[in-house]
């Protein structure tokens, strides 16, 4: 076997040799600079706003404005009332979202099989997450106002903003259950697990990062939606609160708030924003830092919590 | 072993008298339309190791895969013929028998080191929890049985509750073997167990493999001959699909009596 | 033999080397036997002084050898035919070696004779050069066979050794015969027997090289069988 001589390459002189590391290394720095002055551009914008936000509204931020309802004058005006509809609006999303996105993942990654139906499925799915958040709200209107009779409630805002997240849960919840390697599975079955035991004991435990960040991300979308919740009615102007869920009687439960009407933050910050009022922008402003102190919480927490997670498995 | 006269030629292969485990007859295994195993019969001793060699593709995986039904995790596999498994006989391919069961009797240790997430502890005691074990002394028992004969015990009797990936890639192995162990199967599938790890750990584990025999039945599958060489005491060629050769160990190594066996052995392959 | 070659050509190689060093020592001792015979039915001291240092060479050659067995062993984990051609190759080189020494032996009962020829006279006895000649082909077709890994060609061997064997004995009783005829002769006549001796284990040296060609083409150890044992295995062949 003869082994091909290398063709001869013309040799590189020392100097020809810095003057291409030289321009290399200008090319580098161009490169550089480019980047840096793109992200410190989309940056300083983002801080513009946020420092925008922060100079208009941290002065109106109080206890008062925390725990009082709107008003027509802009100093006595607060979003008790947001706030409260923004949590519950939230807690319905939660209970309705996890469990159906979760078990949907679970069906697709491992019941599903590799049919024409599972894929139609999964096309679905994804496809979902880029509908317009008003279209939501229109089906909605006719499917949960109308047809179920929910009116223009908190479980219907609550229905709605899962329908929305769902794709993101799903989706997220998937990736979580794909990212067990198949080893892992192999070798519970090889000890005799049943496929739920496999679920249980193993796939769901291990995924529950990724299913938790992605609940999360869904939450802080989820929160700072308006449209769709107009479209089905909610209120701008609330100046009660919803019935408690706690009272005095048996069975002490009430469920009398999901049919409630309500707002939410986004809503009020809309309606204040609206007015002609310069104080109203100002509580509008100081609305939108509640809500982005929110959201930048539960990204941390989302943050966090795969960082935690990621200490203990290591694929 | 070699033949002292030529009338004791004729005795190599009659392994009378050893007892059977199970028992590979006419096995065919397709995956969708492709045949993987074409006709393969093949007998497996009691309390012995048997290694299955060839070159990739050559069917011993899947065969491997059969003894613990693990190919009815993936869609479109399909089984013909019988595995039976002994004392009782019963074919453990058959549409009536429940591959969990199956799975209970015949452990496996795959190729690369795959402890679950979480404490030692818990891995090795995870198959006799899905068992419904739950007393704690009988499990703690169990499990320290198993370590003890993964030759682990020494080396993590302290650390029980520790995470099972601290552990090195050898150490993982041999926890993968004792978690099969804490369930007192018959029958222990290997499937390229040492292909990831480095030569001290290689040996550690097939030093084991010698010593577990006396308790349990071993099918090993590698691609390294002179592991087989080592550690097995029969040794099946398998091309194709098909099984060429199975006899003694010994037998194969010095005078296979078949040519594709011999050139395969002898690196006149391909 | 095993055809094709092995994924490792440097490996086919070695073993090539291996063999063909193997018929090189045969031919090699196989004419410092019948130079030493010459030598001895010619009483030619200077053909035996050459016979006995050549000797040397195929000491050489052993070491050689052994030292290229020892690097597959090491190397390449020989198995299944190579293995069997290994092992019969270790085993065939002392054998080649003690043919050498054998026909030293023969080449230095020259010296001896040569210092009693002129006292006495020895009847000559053909036998020797017929026995010799019996015993050269026997160790020609052994290395025929190591060549050809003949299994056939090997039992033939073996049982032909026999032969050789009874050659010895009656030139034994010859010698016997005149050592009690004449007791002059006595000397002389151990010599000779030293001669047919070598001659006689020339001939059970090369028997065990085609015993060992039977282990390497057939992988039957037949050391310690009887020639119908071997017949009948080679019959299955």
């Amino acid at each position: 076997m003869r082994i091909a001589q290398p063709t001869a390459v013309p040799a590189v002189g020392p100097q020809q040799m810095q003057a291409l590391v030289a321009a290399g290394r200008r090319n580098q720095l161009a490169f550089a600079i480019i980047g840096l002055a793109c992200t410190m551009f989309a940056v300083l914008v983002l801080l513009a706003a946020f420092l925008d936000l922060l100079f208009d509204g941290l002065p109106r931020l109080s206890w008062d404005f925390m725990t009082s309802f709107p008003s027509r004058r802009a100093a006595d005006a607060g979003i008790l009332s947001a706030w409260v509809g923004s949590a519950l609006v939230m807690l319905v999303t939660m209970l309705s979202a996890v469990p159906i996105g979760i078990g949907a993942a679970v069906y697709l990654e491992e019941y599903g099989g590799k049919n024409w139906l599972t894929d139609l499925i999964e096309i679905n799915v994804t496809n979902l997450a880029g509908v317009p958040s008003i279209v939501y709200g229109l089906l909605a209107l006719g499917l949960f106002v109308y047809q179920f009779g929910f009116g223009e409630s908190i479980l219907t805002a609550g229905l709605t903003l899962a329908l929305l997240i769902l794709p993101v849960v799903i989706v997220a919840s998937r990736e979580a259950l794909r990212a067990v390697p198949g080893n892992i599975r192999e070798a519970a079955y090889a000890l005799g697990a049943t496929r739920w035991q496999m679920i249980s004991g193993h796939l769901l435990p291990y995924s529950r990062g990724g299913i938790l960040t992605g609940i999360i991300l869904g939450m802080a979308e989820a929160i700072g939606q308006t449209a769709p919740l107009i479209a089905i009615g909610a209120l701008t102007f609330i100046a009660f609160l919803p019935p408690p869920p706690l009272v005095e009687t048996a069975p002490f439960i009430s469920l009398d708030w999901l049919w409630a009407e309500f707002t939410v933050l986004p809503i009020q910050m809309f309606n204040w924003v609206s007015r002609p009022d310069r104080a109203f922008q100002a509580n509008a402003a100081a609305a939108g830092i509640i809500l982005l102190a929110m959201c930048l919480l539960m990204n941390a927490l989302a943050i966090y919590i795969r960082y935690q997670v990621r200490k203990k498995i290591k694929w | 072993m070699v033949i002292a006269t030529a009338a004791a030629a004729d005795a190599v292969h009659a392994v009378a008298g050893l007892p059977l485990k199970a028992e590979a007859d006419n096995l065919r295994f397709y995956y969708g339309d492709f045949q993987g195993l074409k006709g393969v019969s093949m007998k497996l001793y009691a309390n012995k190791v048997t290694a299955l060699i060839g070159p990739s593709g050559c069917g011993k995986s899947t065969f491997l895969r059969c003894f613990n039904r693990m190919h009815d995790l993936y869609p479109g596999n399909r089984y013909e013929g019988e595995i039976r498994l002994h004392p009782d006989n019963v074919n453990i391919l058959g549409r009536s028998v429940d591959p969990i069961e199956v799975r209970m009797r015949i452990g496996m240790v795959f190729q690369k080191p795959n402890p679950f997430p979480k404490s030692i502890y818990d891995n090795v005691a995870y198959g006799l929890r899905v068992r419904g074990m739950k007393n704690k002394a009988h499990l703690d028992d169990k499990v320290e049985e198993a370590l003890r004969s993964a030759a682990l015990w020494e080396e993590v009797k302290g650390r029980l509750p520790e995470l099972a990936f601290n552990l090195s890639g050898g150490q993982q192995q041999r926890l993968c073997i004792a978690r099969a162990l804490a369930t007192d199967p018959e029958l222990l599938l290997f499937d390229e167990p040492t292909s990831a790890l480095d030569p001290i750990a290689t040996a550690s584990i097939e030093e084991l493999m010698t010593e577990l025999k006396r308790r349990v039945t071993i099918l090993i599958v590698t691609h390294n001959m002179q592991q087989a060489a080592r550690v097995s005491d029969f040794t099946a060629y398998m091309y194709l699909g098909e099984l060429i050769e199975f006899g003694d160990t010994d037998q194969i190594f010095i005078k296979p009596m078949k040519k594709e066996t011999e050139d395969y052995i002898t690196g006149r392959f391909g | 033999m095993a055809g094709g070659d092995h994924s490792s050509k440097v490996y086919d190689q070695e073993l090539e080397t291996i063999r063909s060093r193997v018929l090189q020592m045969g031919g090699l001792v196989e004419s410092q036997f019948r130079l030493a015979v010459d030598a001895f039915e010619a009483g030619d001291l200077a053909e035996a002084e050459r016979v006995v240092s050549a000797d040397r060479r195929v000491n050489d050659l052993e070491i050689e050898l052994d030292r290229a067995v020892n690097h597959v062993i090491a190397r390449r984990q020989p198995t299944a035919v190579d293995l069997r051609l290994i092992m019969g190759v270790s085993r065939a080189i002392p054998e080649l070696e003690r043919i050498g020494d054998e026909a030293s032996k023969i080449a230095r009962a020259v010296k001896w004779m040569r210092e009693k020829q002129v006292t006495v006279r020895m009847p000559r006895i053909p036998d020797i050069r017929a026995s010799a000649d019996l015993a050269a082909a026997l160790l020609r077709r052994s290395l025929d066979a190591f060549a050809r890994m003949d299994v056939a060609a090997a039992a033939s061997i073996i049982r032909d050794d026999q032969g050789v064997d009874e050659r010895f004995r009656a030139i034994l009783r010859q010698l016997i015969t005149f050592m009690m005829e004449d007791p002059r002769t006595i000397s002389a006549s151990i010599d000779m027997v030293w001669v047919a001796k070598a001659i006689e284990r020339i001939g059970d040296h090369s028997k065990n090289i085609a015993e060992h060609v039977i282990f390497i083409a057939a992988g039957a150890d037949v050391r310690h069988a009887s020639p119908d044992e071997v017949a009948r295995l080679v019959a299955r062949t």
